[in-house]
């Protein structure tokens, strides 16, 4: 079928009233088209529909005005899918044990062995099958919300995925290696349940395989029931034709604490989202972003924590670099809902400028419904401290290691708030590798 | 008294257009201390700044020699290199920064230029804990960053313990005993009597009298309008305890 015969559709014909249809745009419905309809369609029809009509995001919306899409909406992307080359598997980022996930696709012999009691793992292509009820629970409530909105063709377009749900305190943290295998458009899922008391750390890290340009759009969930612990990063490291786009969606019961790091340290066009709510009293989220803009790298990072219930806390703390001409945007939103009393909240973003071509845009919000909160915000961009500098040089510390060692402790802050078992040290060796002076650091060490 | 480690010749320096310092000669020699007083504003703090090597002033004319060498021609870690140390009014906070670390990375770049082995992890550990003992300062110091938050009086102790590792051949105070209660004032003092030596020299740049009593300076000058008005033995000192700085302004106007 061609994207022309479904042009007469009637989502189609509403967004080609606003804007003429972008390649990009035609080739997601494409895939679409393609797919043999299976449980849930009606469901993944209309976020289809839905995304379609709201088109591919521009800068006259409001969370996307940093980020210019015109060339990802140029790219006409075919189905990544189930193309995973045999070399895509041999990712050299697998220190430990993972579960390496490809073009979205979960590699089975993998799943086995990481088994282990309290925690269970189902490819989402399985409980599809086995039980669309519980599917239907998780894919239903993402909004289309600007910063949301590729959350939708996720829901549409994911071939498989993951469905991991966390009963017990788990010792190990479990590692989820994403590899997107261009040329092409992969959509992976991640649905994370932590029951009542349960803890876990999850890392999920992101590579791409092949210097075609590729596009990831993967969309994660996380769950966390009453009382339970959960430490989740998202580490970015894809290629130099890399554009990754990934919506992080977390829903917090009582008494419910989560870590949460996100960490860009690759590709070239990168977007970021996450939603939390507080939907509990005593729902507690710290969230990091260590956000490194190298080269011409563009990385938009947009977090957002809504306080639904009273006594709730959040604290987001945000320390960018920005070197080459690469630029590096964090918005943070926090949102105080009616009746959310007594609520706790901190906003804290710095930003390092290494070089005069760099760009680095912060912007924390604040929305708040009720009386009787804390909040707080900071933001400061700027170059290194001369005044640091100097008393370093006036210790006779040559000026490569003196600004070395600042650059180093900039990101001190979010650094040694990481549990070194989520592989503290393999993160922190990624990002001196894109530092100034990565040599002298290591050494320093 | 010893050669001529310090020669300062008719220095000017203005920052922002405004003329700091409007022709300052001082000559230290070896072995010597001497104290800098004068009101505020005075461009003490700026000499010592511009000494150590700061680029924000822009010095307008005269020279100053180190041992013979242009001073003012080195970049700051080279001064710091050949001996010149700076203990700084405010000592900047530097969070991420280990203090000891700095202190070891300080001390190895010394000893690098003048050709001597760095220093290894366990003979700096002991060394550093001697000083810090006889600086009274607490071994929780160890692991903190550079200055974080410190008191004032820990960050005075701080830079007088970095000066005892590093061991200058001119160190230069401004105002290490400003902030200081009377105990406090005595372990710096201690600290920099403990470092005279033929070879070595210190200036001391001061508001009050009451440091003099605990280090006993060879010369006094009074600095005032971005130059040195007057020149004395301790004594000085007294006078203008008693008197202040407005009879030196005046008959320098008569």
């Amino acid at each position: 079928m061609s994207a022309t015969a479904h042009s007469a559709s009637p989502a189609t014909a509403a967004a080609a009233g606003a804007a003429p249809q972008s390649a990009a745009l035609r080739s997601f419905e494409a895939q679409w088209h393609a797919r043999r309809a299976g449980p849930l369609h009606a469901l993944r029809e209309s976020a289809m529909q839905r995304f379609v009509q709201l088109g591919l995001p521009t800068m006259r919306d409001e969370t996307w005005r940093y980020t210019n899409l015109r060339a990802l909406a140029a790219h006409a992307y075919v189905d990544a899918a189930g193309d995973a080359p045999a070399a895509a598997l041999q990712s050299d980022s697998l220190r430990s044990p993972a579960l390496r996930i490809v073009n979205g696709v979960p590699c089975a012999a993998d799943r086995a062995r990481l088994l282990e009691n309290g925690l269970e793992i189902m490819p989402l292509s399985e409980l599809l099958r086995g039980d669309p009820v519980l599917l239907r629970g998780f894919l239903e409530p993402l909004s289309d919300a600007d910063q949301q909105r590729w959350a939708l063709l996720n829901t549409a377009l994911f071939v498989d995925g993951l469905y991991i749900r966390i009963t017990a305190r788990l010792a190990a943290p479990l590692r989820l290696v994403h590899v997107t295998a261009g040329p092409g458009a992969a959509h992976p899922r991640v649905i994370i349940e932590a029951a009542p008391g349960s803890a876990a750390t999850i890392v999920e890290e992101h590579v791409s395989h092949g210097d075609a340009d590729s596009l990831c759009n993967s969309v994660t969930q996380i769950a966390a029931g009453a009382g339970a612990e959960i430490e989740h990063y998202r580490i970015f490291r894809g290629g130099p034709r890399a554009a990754h786009i990934d919506t992080l969606d977390i829903r917090q019961a009582g008494g419910s604490r989560c870590k949460q790091f996100t960490i860009c340290l690759g590709g070239a066009l990168l977007r970021t989202n996450l939603e939390a709510r507080l939907e509990a009293a005593g729902a507690a989220l710290d969230s990091y972003a260590l956000l490194v803009g190298h080269g011409s790298r563009h990385a938009d990072c947009v977090n957002i924590a809504t306080h639904s219930a009273p006594d709730t806390r959040s604290r987001q703390t945000a320390r960018i670099i920005a070197s080459g001409d690469s630029r590096v945007i964090f918005n943070s939103k926090v949102i105080v809902c009616t009746g959310a009393v007594r609520s706790e909240s901190m906003q804290s973003c710095r930003g390092l400028l290494m070089s005069p071509a760099a760009e680095i845009d912060t912007r924390p919000q604040l929305e708040i419904h009720t009386d009787e909160v804390k909040c707080a915000h900071g933001a400061t961009t700027g170059r290194l401290d001369p005044d640091m500098l100097f008393y370093m040089l006036s210790r006779g510390l040559d000026r490569r290691t003196a600004q070395s060692l600042l650059v180093y402790a900039f990101l001190a802050d979010v650094m040694t708030d990481m549990s070194p078992a989520a592989g503290r040290d393999s993160i922190d060796s990624a990002l001196l590798a894109q530092l100034p002076e990565s040599d002298l650091l290591r050494g320093l060490r | 008294m010893g050669a001529v480690l310090l020669k300062i010749s008719n220095l000017t320096a203005r920052v922002a257009g405004k003329n700091i310092l409007n022709g300052v000669d001082l000559e230290v020699n070896a072995g010597e201390i001497h104290a800098l007083m004068g009101p505020n504003g005075s461009g003490k703090s700026t000499l010592a700044q511009i000494l150590a090597g700061r680029e924000d002033y822009e010095i307008t004319g005269g020279s100053v020699l180190f041992e013979g060498r242009d001073l003012l021609a080195l970049p700051p870690e080279e001064r710091a290199r050949a001996g010149l140390f700076l203990g700084f009014q405010y000592p900047v906070e530097i969070p991420g920064v280990n203090n000891v670390y700095l202190l070891k990375a300080a001390l190895n770049a010394k000893r690098k230029a003048a050709g001597e082995p760095e220093v290894d992890a366990y003979e700096f550990l002991a060394l550093i804990k001697q000083k810090m003992k006889f600086m009274q300062m607490s071994e929780s110091f160890l692991t903190r960053g550079v200055n974080e938050g410190f008191s004032g009086g820990e960050k005075k102790r701080n830079e007088v313990l970095q000066m005892l590792v590093l061991e200058p051949k001119l160190a230069i105070l401004d105002e290490t005993d400003s902030g200081l209660d009377i105990d406090a004032l005595k372990v710096v003092s201690n600290g920099v009597n403990s470092l005279r030596d033929p070879h070595r020299s210190v200036v001391l740049v001061t508001h009050y009298q009451r440091l003099l009593d605990y280090i006993v300076p060879d010369r006094v000058h009074v600095f005032s309008g971005g130059r040195i008005l007057k020149s004395g033995d301790k004594s000085l000192a007294l006078e203008l305890e008693k008197r202040g700085y407005d009879w030196l302004q005046e008959s320098r106007v008569a």
